[in-house]
């Protein structure tokens, strides 16, 4: 058989090239195929050409149907809630970065230092120390609402570290078009990413309030009529938590939903908390007024908790304003979140 | 044998205000491989919202793959994959990942996603690269990676928004096989908006035209271009003195040296062209039916519409 009949007669043609020889000897570049196939690398035209030296048959293009059937609405929707809190904790969902991840473990362990104490205490049988940390109406709502380090330094910090770039990167990177081209509605979208957000902080704060009172009841040995008589207080508490969390997701997502970076509502978020309680406390300490404080989230939701859980008041006007302030505040912060929600685009922006 | 629609809609029409986008549209596109052509502001963007269900129509009707789109968005979305123009990904996540979480957003297991994910992934030619970030992917594995997200769950219609966007030769040449592979092989249906006319002529079996807001063309390409029918002739001596005795014959010439186009009347031209050349001397040296592009298409149309266009490059430009 001559030389050129084997040619006409084989498939693939085989290269006789130096470059393509691969043994002990061959650099490593971490250039491959498919990466010379899409010049991914700077030596693009390079690359190309020795992508295309025939070679043999690499990579056959098959396409494979699928005849699966879809699931309804909630698991769409479980979907988007599992790949924001999974994030967190997996690979494989959405990547929040290390800061926030190491943050979010730093305020868990935080947010429990009253559980060690109350619990050392207890075991040493020092009853003066353990009064001060265990488990009472001041405590519990220190545990949720208290200002320093809780809500200073913990809570708001990582509510903005959490909504900083939930909506604004979809914004920015174009995946709203991911979502919205899908069978997903933006009430579906604004409540998933909201839930994400809420859920997270109602771990870091409700769960720890939770492991709070329950370690108390089970290491200390409480009594049912200790539980009867505290449990009120503790869903109170926990009611109080829900709140706190809900109001700092809603400000936060808003504020996420009129940017396209992470920074703003971030830095935003901690600026309206801590500016508005800033000002209304000068003007509480110069004229003696304390109405102002119902412009500041974090004083309203601790009004509003005060007179939930029953704790003495620090507040001069009546709670029901707190209430009412709340509730506008949350009903602005939706309605801009909605609007905003409502205006991403799948085609562009 | 009547075809079967995969889109069709009567007198459909969005207003924004006193903004008409799209103006009584009548459109009917059979399976298979469709392009959507138009300058900007045609209404491409508006009409590919309205066929995934996204606004509500002004007025008129339309169904997409037998799903009525002002009631039935979520159906008709769940069994199309759209492939955005535009940046649509996730820098920080994996191919594979991204693409996984997009067959989970239709509603698929996430098992089942996962294991769609590497097919699609494979198919698209990304098989080997789909650990990667895509922050660290070219422009043409961006695409290719949208291509997968659209195609996880095996959709009986991709719609895709300039799917060669931006992308170098070969990733282009890619890109395109795979949309026809798609379409032969995979007998799926594609409408690809696009303002790269060999692209769609490559792709795509019809066109669908749009013009401010109005359906200027529908079909298929070749019918379409009968109506650009023209005669190829090189002439040799006096081209200007052929070119006005043509003219006066009644013919129409576009002229360029010494080729020049002359509008096909029927079998008849070529007997008089060559009869026109005889009379006055000149040399007819060749002579052919010209196959019309559907770059010369487009400009015949938008010049029937008014427009005083030398490329498509003038009007047209995203969708």
């Amino acid at each position: 058989m001559s030389e050129s009949d084997t040619d006409a007669n084989t498939p693939f043609e085989p290269v006789e090239s130096k470059e393509e020889t691969f043994g002990a000897e061959t650099p490593v570049t971490g250039q491959t195929k498919m990466q010379a196939a899409w010049s991914a690398s700077d030596d693009d035209a390079n690359s190309a050409q020795v992508a295309s030296v025939p070679q043999g048959q690499i990579f056959e293009q098959i396409y494979k149907p699928w005849e699966g059937t879809l699931n309804p609405r909630w698991m769409r929707n479980w979907a988007i809630l599992r790949h924001h809190i999974l994030g967190i904790f997996a690979k494989g969902h959405r990547p929040w970065n290390l800061p926030t991840k190491l943050f979010i473990f730093f305020v868990i362990i935080a947010s429990m230092t009253d559980v060690a104490l109350a619990l050392l205490f207890g075991m040493i049988g020092e009853p003066t120390l353990y009064d001060i940390w265990g488990v009472n109406r001041d405590n519990l709502y220190g545990h949720v609402m208290g200002f320093f380090p809780r809500n200073i330094l913990y809570y708001p910090i990582v509510a903005a570290l959490l909504v900083g770039g939930m909506i604004s990167e979809d914004r920015s990177h174009g995946t709203s078009a991911l979502y919205f081209s899908r069978p997903i509605n933006r009430f579906d979208y604004a409540a998933m990413k909201f839930l994400s957000v809420a859920l997270i902080l109602l771990f870091i704060i409700n769960g720890t309030l939770m492991i709070y009172y329950f370690v108390d009841i089970l290491v200390m040995g409480k009594g049912w009529a200790w539980i009867i008589d505290t449990f009120p207080m503790f869903m109170a508490t926990f009611v109080c938590g829900m709140i706190l969390a809900f109001t700092y997701t809603s400000i936060g997502l808003a504020l996420s939903s009129i940017s396209r970076g992470r920074f703003f509502p971030a830095i935003g978020l901690i600026a309206i908390l801590m500016g508005t309680r800033s000002m209304a406390a000068i003007i509480d300490a110069l004229f003696d007024k304390s109405l102002l404080y119902i412009i500041s989230p974090y004083d309203a939701v601790a009004h509003v908790c005060q007179a939930l859980i029953g704790t003495e008041m620090t507040y001069e006007h009546p709670w029901v304003w707190s209430l009412i302030s709340v509730v506008i505040m949350n009903g602005l912060a939706l309605y801009l979140l909605a609007n905003r929600v409502s205006s991403l685009e799948v085609t562009r922006e | 044998m009547v075809e079967e629609l995969i889109i069709e809609s009567t007198a459909l029409t969005k207003s924004y205000g006193p903004h008409v986008a799209l103006d009584s549209l009548d459109i009917r596109i059979e399976r298979g491989s469709t392009g959507l052509l138009g300058p900007n502001g045609a209404g491409k963007s508006t009409f590919l919202k309205t066929m995934l269900g996204l606004i509500q129509l002004t007025s008129g009707e339309g169904k997409v793959l037998g799903f009525d789109i002002r009631t039935q968005g979520d159906q008709i979305r769940q069994r199309i994959g759209y492939m955005p123009e535009y940046d649509a990904l996730n820098p920080n996540m994996d191919a594979i990942h991204q693409v996984r979480y997009s067959g989970e957003l239709i509603g698929m297991n996430p098992n089942i996603a996962l294991q769609r994910a590497h097919q699609a992934l494979e198919y698209v030619g990304l098989g080997e690269q789909r650990y990667r970030e895509v922050s660290s992917f070219s422009t043409g594995m961006k695409q290719a990676t949208k291509l997968a997200c659209a195609l996880i769950h095996d959709p009986a219609l991709i719609i895709a928004d300039e799917p060669s966007n931006g992308l170098d030769a070969q990733a282009r040449e890619f890109m395109l096989n795979t949309l026809e592979t798609t379409v032969n092989q995979g007998q799926r249906s594609v409408l690809m908006a696009s303002h790269l006319m060999d692209d769609v002529e490559r792709v795509c079996e019809n066109i669908v035209l749009l013009h401010k807001g109005k359906l200027a063309a529908q079909g298929k390409i070749d019918d379409l271009k009968a109506i650009d029918k023209e005669i190829e002739i090189h002439v040799w001596g006096s081209p200007g003195k052929m070119e006005e005795t043509l003219t006066d014959r009644g013919m129409k010439v576009r002229r360029e040296g010494r080729v020049m186009r002359v509008g096909h009347n029927g079998e008849g031209s070529y007997n008089e062209i060559l009869q026109a050349a005889a009379d006055i001397g000149t040399q007819v040296r060749r002579m052919h039916d010209h196959e019309a592009s559907l770059e010369d298409l487009f400009l015949v149309i938008m010049e029937r519409l008014g427009h005083d266009v030398k490329t498509s490059d003038d009007l047209l430009g995203g969708a």
